[in-house]
This record gives C-alpha cells, sequence and structure tokens, in this order.
C-alpha cells in the first residue's frame, strides 16, 4: 500500500536512547572508540601487539581490516534500512530511495571493491567521487588506474556529478548514491531529530562546510603541482605530500583531518548527540560543492500556499537542520544549500504542505491565489 | 510614523504574535506588551498531539526562535487578565501584577474547550485536549510524564489563577492510583477527538471512542467516507461507538472516574477526553462593556475592530459574518494568523479588511491526509456529488460537489459553465494544492473540465504511483446527493461568487 504521510505517531522522545541523554552518550562513545581503533589499529598493534579487528577480518576470511569495516558498514546499513521502512516505508520514495542507497554501497562500495582484486583487477569505489573521495583526483591515483577507471574518475567527478545536482538537485549523490548519508539515512536514521535548527548552527555550517570545500581544492591542487613540479623541488614536496606517508605533509594532515577525523570518528561518532549528518552538513566538501550547484539548478521544496499549521514536524526531522517550517509558514518555495532531498519533510508534513520538485528556474510562482483575501 | 500607541496584546498564540511582530516590523518604537496566562512562548496548539505520544518534544512546537521575544523587543507578562477598565484605558491582571495601560488592545484570547453538561464531568481523570495544561495532564494520565525534560514552566501563573481558567492544571488520576489509564475514553466525535484517539492508539491502548452521530464527522464526510476512517480506527483497535448519547461518568468514592454511561449501556473507563467543541474564551472580560455575541464571541468588523474603537480582537475569539448570515467564530490556525495581520495594520492606522475568501481545510484522520475545498457536505438545494473511489496500491477517494450550471450562467464565453459547475472538493489519500482547487471553483469550471484537469492540482509527493480515473467512472454523472445527516436542512447555494 503507497501512502504519503507519516504511518502513525512515532514515539522518538520516549525512547531513551534517542533522546541525547546517557545512553545517547554512551553508544556515541562506543562508536568513536571504534573508529579511533579502526584508524589507529596499527599504532596500538605497535605498542601493545594486538590487531583484533585485523584478526578478525583475517579469520572471516576478509584480505584486511577495511574489508571487515566495509562488512560492518553494509550490516549497519541493511539492519538500520530494515527499521528505517518500518518507520517511513509507506512512502514509495522512501522505499525506493533507501533500496537504491544501500543496493549500491553493497554493491559498489563493498562487493565489487572486493572482488575485482580477485581477478586482478584494481580495488576501485565506484560509488564515491572528488572531493568526497579526495585521493582519487591525485596524479599517482590515476596513474594507477586503468584508463578506463581514470575516465570514469574524471568525467565522473567534474562532469556527471555537478550536471546532474543541477537537475536533480544533490540528492542524487547524498541521498541516493553516497555510502556516508546511506548509514545517516539507515543506521542513524533514529536519531535525526537531533540535528540543531538554530541559526547560530547554520552560520557554523556555512563556514566549516566552504572551509573544507576549499582546503580540499587547494590540496588537490598542490599535490597536483608538486608532480606536475616532478620533485624539482624537494622542500615543497617535502611539505606537499610528504617523503613517507605519514610524514605531517598537507596531503596526510588533510587524509587524517578531514578523512578519518571528521568523517569517521566525528561524523558518525556524534550520531546519538547531534543527529546523523554531522559530517555531510558540516564538513563533506562534495556536499558543500553540489550544494553551490542545487542553490543554481532546479530542485527546490514547493510550499503550498496558507496550509501550513506551523507544528514543526518538518523542522524537527529535517537531518540537515534546516528550519524547514520558517518557509513553510511564510509561503515560501525555497532551495537550501544543504537539502540533501531525503524526503522526510514532505512525508512527515501532517498537512500534505511540501513537495522536492525539479522544475525550471524561475518557473512562475503560484502564490497566495484563492486565500483568504486579505485586502492589505 | 504615527504618534506613538501603547498596544497591549491579550494572548500570544497565533493571532497575537503574528499581531505583535507585524506592528514591530512597522514601529521599532511602540511599546508592545503580550499578556498571556498559558504559556511562556508562543507554540502551535495544532501540534500538541505530537508532543504527547513523542514524536516532538515542547520546544520543538515553538514556532519561533526563543530570542525572539527580546529580539523583537515584546514585553511579556505571563498572568491571567480578569477584566478591562475601559475609562483608564488598562487591563487588570490577577495576582500582585499592577494593572497594564494601553491605548490601543488587541484581544486574542483564543477558545477554551466546551466542559461536558453531564454528572461527573468534573471528576477526577475527566479532562480536555485544547490547552497547554490539558496536554501536560494528558501526558501524565498516559505516559506518566512529558517524554522530553524540556517542558515549560506551566505552573508559572498557578498562584493567580483559579480552577474557572481553561489553563489550570487539573489533578490527575495518576497521582491518587498510581499507575497511567489503562483504559482510556474519547467522547466527542471531532477533530480534537481523534487526535486524542490517535495518541492513546499510539500509546498503544485501546480507547472507547462515543460519537453522537450516525457516522464519525458528519459535517465533514459522507458515509462512504467515514465508512473508511471507521475501517482504519478499528484496524487499530479503537472501539468506535456511533449514535451514543453519554448519560453519566461514573465515579467511585474518590471521585474518580470508573465508566461510562451511555444510552446504550456502560462502559468502564479510567480515563475520558471529553472534546465535544470549543468555546470563545471570553468569561473573564464579560464585565468589560466590550460587546459579546450570545454565544460568547467577541463581534469585530471587516477590520477586527470592537464596538470601542481602541479595541480589536482576532483569532478563535472573533466572531465574523459568515457567507450563509451566521455569525460565528473561524477557528483556524491560518484565519486566526490572518486576523491578526488585519488587526496589526488596523492599529497601525491603515485601512485593511478582512474578507474570508473560500473554505478549505485539511487534516490528517488516523493515517488517511484529507483535503477539503469550497462548499461540501452543507446540503446545497440541487446540489450533486461525483464520487470515486480509488483501491489500488494507492487508496484514495474524490467527492466533487456540483450544481447545475444553467441558472448560474453570467455570461461567460467559454463552455466550460455547460452541464454540471463544480463548487466543492472532498479528497481523502492522496494530497492536493487546495489553490489551484479554489481557483477552478472561482473559475465556475465544469464537472467535465475539473475531471480532465485534474493531475494539474495534484500535490502526491514524488514516485506516488499517479491516479487514474477508469473512463466507465469519468463518465458517470454526479448523483444527487444522498449520503446525508437526517434532517439536515437544505441551504440555498452562495450568491456570492
Ligand atoms: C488539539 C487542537 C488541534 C487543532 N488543529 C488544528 C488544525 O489542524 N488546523 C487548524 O487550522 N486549526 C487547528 N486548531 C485550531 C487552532 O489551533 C486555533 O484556531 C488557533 O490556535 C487559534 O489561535 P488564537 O491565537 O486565536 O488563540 P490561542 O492560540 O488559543 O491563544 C490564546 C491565548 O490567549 C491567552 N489568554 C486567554 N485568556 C487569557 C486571560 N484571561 N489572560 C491572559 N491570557 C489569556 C492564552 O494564554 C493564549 O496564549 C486546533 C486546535 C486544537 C485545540
Ligand atoms: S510544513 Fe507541514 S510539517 Fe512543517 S510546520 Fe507546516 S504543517 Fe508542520
Amino acid at each position: 500500500m503507497d501512502q504519503q504521510g507519516q504511518n502513525g505517531l512515532l514515539t522518538t522522545y520516549r525512547e531513551g536512547w534517542r533522546k541525547r541523554g546517557l545512553s545517547g552518550i554512551l553508544i556515541s562513545l562506543l562508536l568513536i572508540g571504534f573508529y579511533l581503533f579502526l584508524y589507529f589499529e596499527d599504532k596500538v598493534h605497535r605498542y601493545y601487539h594486538v590487531r583484533p579487528l585485523t584478526d578478525l577480518a583475517a579469520s572471516l576470511g576478509l584480505r584486511n581490516r577495511w574489508y571487515l569495516y566495509g562488512f560492518l558498514y553494509c550490516a549497519a546499513m541493511l539492519f538500520g534500512a530494515f527499521y528505517y521502512l518500518k518507520r517511513h516505508g509507506n512512502s514509495r520514495y522512501n522505499r525506493i530511495r533507501i533500496s537504491v542507497n544501500v543496493a549500491v554501497q553493497v554493491m559498489l562500495g563493498f562487493l565489487l571493491p572486493f572482488i575485482m582484486p580477485l581477478f586482478g583487477g584494481t580495488e576501485f569505489y565506484a560509488s564515491y567521487f572528488w572531493p568526497l573521495k579526495y585521493d582519487y583526483l591525485y596524479p599517482h591515483t590515476l596513474q594507477d588506474l586503468p584508463l578506463y577507471l581514470a575516465v570514469y574518475t574524471i568525467a565522473g567527478s567534474l562532469i556527471a556529478a555537478p550536471l546532474l545536482a543541477f537537475f536533480f538537485g544533490k540528492r542524487w549523490y547524498c541521498s541516493w548514491v553516497c555510502g556516508c548519508g546511506g548509514l545517516a539515512n539507515t543506521f542513524g536514521d533514529p536519531w535525526r531529530h537531533l540535528s540543531s535548527k538554530t541559526t547560530r548552527s547554520w552560520r557554523f555550517e556555512q563556514v566549516s562546510v566552504h572551509t573544507v570545500m576549499f582546503l580540499a581544492i587547494a590540496s588537490t591542487a598542490l599535490i597536483g603541482l608538486d608532480y606536475l613540479m616532478d620533485n624539482k623541488s624537494s622542500a615543497f614536496h617535502a611539505v606537499v605530500s610528504g617523503n613517507r606517508w605519514d610524514d605531517w605533509s598537507i596531503k596526510y594532515v588533510y587524509g587524517l583531518g578531514v578523512g578519518a577525523i571528521l568523517s569517521g570518528v566525528a561524523g558518525t561518532g556524534l550520531y546519538p548527540l547531534l543527529g546523523p549528518r554531522v559530517w555531510c552538513r558540516n564538513f563533506c566538501p562534495m556536499a558543500a560543492m553540489l550544494g553551490l550547484i542545487q542553490k543554481l539548478g532546479r530542485y527546490r521544496i514547493r510550499v503550498k500556499p496558507d496550509m501550513c499549521i506551523s507544528c514543526g514536524n518538518c523542522s524537527t526531522y529535517c537531518e540537515m537542520g534546516i528550519d524547514v517550517r520558517s518557509y513553510a509558514q511564510n509561503n515560501e518555495s525555497f532551495t537550501r544549500a544543504s537539502c540533501v532531498g531525503c524526503g522526510v519533510c514532505a512525508h512527515m508534513c501532517p498537512r500534505g504542505v511540501l513537495k522536492l520538485e525539479n522544475v525550471k528556474p524561475l518557473a512562475t510562482e503560484k502564490g497566495r491565489q484563492g486565500l483568504p483575501i486579505v485586502h492589505l | 510614523m504615527g504618534p506613538s500607541s501603547r498596544i497591549v496584546i491579550i494572548g500570544n498564540g497565533v493571532a497575537g504574535m503574528e499581531a505583535a511582530l507585524l506592528i514591530r516590523a512597522r514601529e521599532p518604537q511602540w511599546p508592545i506588551t503580550i499578556i498571556s496566562e498559558e504559556s511562556d512562548h508562543f507554540f502551535s496548539r495544532t501540534a500538541m498531539m505530537w508532543v504527547c505520544c513523542g514524536q516532538m518534544n515542547h520546544q520543538d512546537i515553538e514556532p519561533l526562535q526563543r530570542d525572539a521575544y527580546a529580539n523583537a523587543n515584546l514585553t511579556r507578562i505571563r498572568a491571567r487578565a480578569l477584566g478591562i477598565d475601559r475609562s483608564a484605558q488598562q487591563v487588570l491582571l490577577a495576582g500582585d501584577h499592577p494593572p497594564v495601560p494601553y491605548d490601543q488592545l488587541l484581544i486574542a484570547c483564543g477558545s477554551r474547550p466546551r466542559p461536558g453538561p453531564w454528572k461527573g464531568s468534573q471528576a477526577t481523570g475527566v479532562g480536555h485536549f485544547v490547552t497547554m495544561q490539558d496536554l501536560e495532564w494528558l501526558e501524565d494520565e498516559i505516559h506518566g510524564g512529558p517524554a522530553s525534560t524540556r517542558a515549560p514552566r506551566h505552573d508559572a501563573h498557578l498562584r493567580a489563577s483559579n480552577p474557572e481558567s481553561p489553563y489550570f492544571k487539573r489533578g490527575t488520576a495518576l497521582e491518587s492510583r498510581g499507575s497511567t489509564s489503562s483504559q482510556p475514553a474519547v467522547i466527542g466525535g471531532g477533530l480534537i477527538g481523534i487526535e486524542a484517539i490517535e495518541i492513546m492508539v499510539a500509546a498503544k491502548r485501546t480507547p472507547h471512542f462515543f460519537i453522537r452521530d450516525e457516522w464519525f464527522w458528519p459535517i465533514a464526510l459522507d458515509t462512504r467516507e467515514s465508512r473508511w476512517i471507521g475501517e482504519r480506527m478499528e484496524q487499530h483497535g479503537v472501539q468506535v461507538h456511533l449514535e451514543h448519547e453519554i448519560e453519566e461518568l461514573v465515579t467511585d468514592d474518590n471521585h474518580r472516574l470508573t465508566g461510562i454511561r451511555t444510552n446504550q449501556g456502560e462502559f468502564g473507563a479510567d480515563l475520558a477526553v471529553v472534546a465535544i467543541g470549543v468555546m470563545p474564551n471570553t468569561d473573564w472580560m464579560a464585565n468589560s462593556g466590550v460587546e459579546l455575541h450570545p454565544r460568547g464571541g467577541i463581534p469585530v468588523n471587516g477590520s477586527q475592530a470592537t464596538n470601542d474603537p481602541n479595541i480589536f480582537a482576532a483569532g478563535d475569539c472573533a466572531v465574523l459574518p459568515w457567507w450563509d448570515g451566521t455569525q460565528r467564530p473561524e477557528q483556524l490556525w491560518y484565519t486566526s494568523r490572518d486576523q491578526g495581520r488585519v488587526a496589526a495594520r488596523s492599529m497601525l492606522g491603515e485601512k485593511a479588511t478582512y474578507q474570508r475568501g473560500l473554505w478549505y481545510n485539511s487534516a490528517k484522520l488516523m493515517d488517511i491526509e484529507y483535503t477539503t475545498a469550497g462548499f461540501v457536505n452543507l446540503n446545497i438545494t440541487g446540489e450533486r456529488n461525483w464520487y470515486f473511489e480509488e483501491q489500488g496500491s494507492v487508496r484514495s477517494t474524490i467527492r466533487i460537489v456540483t450544481l447545475s450550471a444553467d441558472d448560474q450562467d453570467n455570461g461567460n464565453q467559454s463552455d466550460h459553465n455547460q452541464g454540471q459547475r463544480v463548487i466543492g472538493f472532498n479528497m481523502l489519500g492522496r494530497r492536493w494544492d487546495h489553490s489551484i482547487l479554489l481557483q477552478w471553483i472561482r473559475e465556475r469550471r465544469s464537472l467535465q473540465w475539473v475531471l480532465d484537469h485534474l493531475k494539474d492540482a495534484s500535490f502526491d509527493t514524488e514516485l506516488t504511483p499517479p491516479l487514474r480515473i477508469p473512463k466507465s467512472a469519468l463518465q458517470q454523472e454526479p448523483i444527487a446527493a444522498t449520503a446525508r445527516k437526517t434532517n439536515q436542512p437544505t441551504i440555498e447555494p452562495p450568491t456570492f461568487f
């Protein structure tokens, strides 16, 4: 059966672990601990001579702990998707979106990169693009890829992704394809109401997400320049790329700071405290880039005039912290750069006020026709 | 900019707040005071049901951030108004608050629940669902307390309030019994009633639902539509009792509710939400000399002014002339907001008139969405109904009310006045853009034209399977409306559009 609205009342705040209380803090600490261990197991091993994740991976027949992580990631998504669909699966948009997202992650984000090397192929993550996957435009990476994959990466990152975002909004990536978004919308979905809706958090997001985008572009450009200079300046090379991978070079710092700490440890670790899109909203360079294109493009949330009862369901359940209600109660159709088009505001709205759509820019606005006419 | 005027607004509901913000936008210097007994912050009354079940917390239903009062430089007084001294131009407050002087006063004091007229209506375990204090009472009775620890200060006013006030927090049966309700009941089959039912269902109870009418919500739904809602309620375990007249709310020695006796028998119940309507919340100003309608509302003219030129009224408490000649309040969120805006403009000295356009509304009945526009269920002489029930993967109903067009034709050139002319829509299950439906009514479109263009008014979410009406259904003639309440009088067709 296909329905559009929220199917029955949610008991969100009556479930203790979803309330940003003690159990939320505990879950958060567990997640953060897991990520720290995952990223720094080598260091732990150096001092304590244990590496449980690597051992567990080996016993499961997975090549290394990153495949174990990939496996757990898929399991968490599947599990989360099951509960997401129990809550919101009465709507077809939600069903199709989540299924596609999970399928992409399991196939392109796990199975394919696992299987390809078995047949002598490259370990390649086809669902990730630059600048999210920041090293995919590094010259050395491109050099090592087979030609067709190098072309795929360049064309995907620089042409297809922006173009699709122009026509359909950034949701095509952030809510249908991306693994980070996928985990947020499945495993992280129980905490979506915890994102902050204040103007302050919006200001923070604008500064931080564009800063990271700048850092992503700048570091990639420097690394490209370093490659072109072909080690002519060893000082420059040392600063930009480092002589060993873990020298404190720009490349290493970006990878550690953005790739590990912000996207993994903080991004996922803070789900139970700040909502599931901490990374996507505040730090993801891909989201920032596609967001700017989205503002110029055709995607928007349409608001049905004079029907909003200011209830706040849309704002509460916006994982990106957009105060949707402030637009809806002003009869204002809108496009926000951060909106990932998950569709939950439209789904939650008890008065059917909101609708996601792709329209030609400047399509005529219907305005307040036919409503209580106030002669001012 | 006119001469400075001291503005006092009674009520920080949508009408009062909207007016305050609009006046502030125009007149940065005017002193504006808002008096509210119910709550510190403006909140969305329409959203109380979601707070009760835990879908949102108390702060989530506040449409403005909490610094809004400070940012707009609005003075707030949390107190109960006890009357208006018109000769001294001041509002009298309960407790030790000094009177508040005004140059212009806006009364936006909303509605209060209609009390049950039966024996036992004051028992512990009996309450309503209209005010913030009602919400807190129901949170206690059903769940043992609020879901969120950030609940508002409900007791701020208590020392100066009294049990007559709708904002007085009732004692709970929870206190004396020590446990939450296991067999709740709701009396009154309207929108607030079904919201209370949903809260109970979400809390995994199987409530009794006592409805006086022949079917659920006859002022808006016909039998076929209502049957679907009824089915959905029963699937959720609701015990729907139609055509039950309440005779007594039965209590024990502790004056606690134990059952409900109707003309058809007695039913055990330890909690009853009485939702038999709301009425203007104006008893506190009965002796102020501001004219009141016999049924309690404050009559206003098109500029929202009362009989006193310095006193205005807006929102649920104001009474306006309707198209059918009656004088009634409009108890809706969006009309309260618009009335607040018009009142503000009048107080600013601008010429503004509030004109109610065609009726529209939407609601959600259990999980079925409902949109209505125009003249529906009014039993207009000569009215016909075209009805279609979709039973595919989407379930929906479409009811289009028509009048025969010939005598209404006022020389319009186009052919869309032929045959049946559309005057109303009643839609369940799918989403519709009411603004387009209303436009068609005003454009006097024919039934045929409307059916041909129906998809233009669709507001379904993306990927929802599109509505397909089979040819046979499209060619059906509308039939004289039969699904009527017994003895419902007919009324003459509206002449104003
Ligand atoms: C459960 C429920 C669900 C609803 N759902 C919908 C819906 O879905 N759609 C819709 O259109 N409408 C709905 N309504 C109706 C809608 O909420 C009202 O029409 C609207 O809130 C009226 O706003 P108002 O500003 O006129 O008054 P209110 O919001 O009632 O505000 C009145 C204010 O006056 C103050 N006040 C009153 N008396 C005094 C006094 N003596 N001293 C000091 N202060 C005083 C109170 O503190 C309060 O702040 C619903 C109502 C209820 C109860
Ligand atoms: S748009 Fe819908 S969900 Fe959002 S505040 Fe308005 S009525 Fe509520």
